[in-house]
């Protein structure tokens, strides 16, 4: 019975930090050999909390799925100007509506907020000054990794 | 017989609040139309900082020394958009805004993705510092 007990506290224990193993490299060390495409734009999209890691739920990008809401994550997606919604959701839908012009950077925080079951990841557009110190130490979770060397 | 119906209860409270318990709190949008060919007004850096309290129960600040330019008009006001800051307004969702100002009032909000206003319950007044020409 003891054993069993202790086998249930370790997996609820460790719920927290499931997901957190982000393995790719950091965006300080990304950063010198990202360049961005001629005529397009791009959003950076971070998520900087391991509270509620567990939930990582898929980002969408008008519709189309661009990545996860990996804690300690962040990827990026390169279109052109234009309108864009980036949608995440949980047991509610959250988007957030932006603008993207021509060889503008943009960040999204993926942020937590506490949910009837379970927590709600919600993008917020992030000012460059204060994304570019957040998002430093994290871990590059994109699939599409375009590096050209300068 | 209790016990029978608790669950089919419970069932139908659950869904009532999982579908709805999060999604309350919308932004006000009213349809409008930019004509960004009205670009006369010129430009201004704001004197003081500002804040806006939402009628979502959300608040924004408009901070000091940010630059406006005119972007266009629409019905209820000129347009202004900012380099300086980011400004987004808030409700279930987050949506980037331009500023509309009324005769030096800040009216409400142009949403530029969905092309609509939001208006201000009450109009706040904008101490300007420098009227500068567009570039």
């Amino acid at each position: 019975m003891k054993t069993l007990l202790k086998f249930f506290a370790v997996i609820i224990l460790s719920l927290p930090f499931w997901g957190c193993a982000t393995s790719g490299p950091k965006y300080s060390e990304l950063l010198p050999a990202l360049s961005t495409p001629p005529d397009t734009g791009r959003i950076y999209i971070y998520r900087t909390t391991v509270f509620g890691a567990a939930v990582q739920p898929e980002v969408k990008l008008n519709g189309e799925v661009v990545g996860k809401a990996i804690p300690k994550g962040f990827f990026y997606v390169d279109k052109k100007p234009g309108t864009y919604e980036i949608l995440t959701s949980t047991e509610v839908d959250r988007k957030l509506s932006l603008l993207l012009e021509c060889a503008q950077t943009r960040y999204v925080r993926l942020n937590m907020a506490m949910g009837f079951f379970v927590g709600h990841v919600y993008p917020e557009l992030i000012d460059s000054e204060t994304a570019e110190k957040e998002i430093q130490d994290c871990q590059y979770t994109g699939a599409e990794l375009n590096v050209q060397n300068k | 017989m209790k016990l029978t119906l608790s669950i089919p209860v419970s069932c139908l409270l659950f869904a009532l609040l999982h579908s709805c318990a999060f999604d309350v709190v919308r932004v006000t949008q009213i349809p409008t139309k930019l004509d960004s060919l009205a670009l006369t007004k010129s430009s201004f850096e704001l004197d003081k900082e500002v804040t806006v309290n939402l009628d979502t129960g959300y608040s924004r600040v408009l901070k000091k020394g940010t630059r406006w330019a005119c972007v266009g008009a629409i019905p209820e006001g000129d347009v202004y958009k900012t380099k300086d800051q980011i400004l987004t307004i808030e409700g279930s969702n987050i949506h980037e805004a331009y500023i509309v100002l009324k005769s030096q009032d800040l009216v409400g909000f142009y949403l530029p993705v969905e092309r609509t206003f939001s208006p201000l319950s009450n109009p706040i007044a904008i101490s300007a510092k420098e009227i500068v020409n567009n570039p």
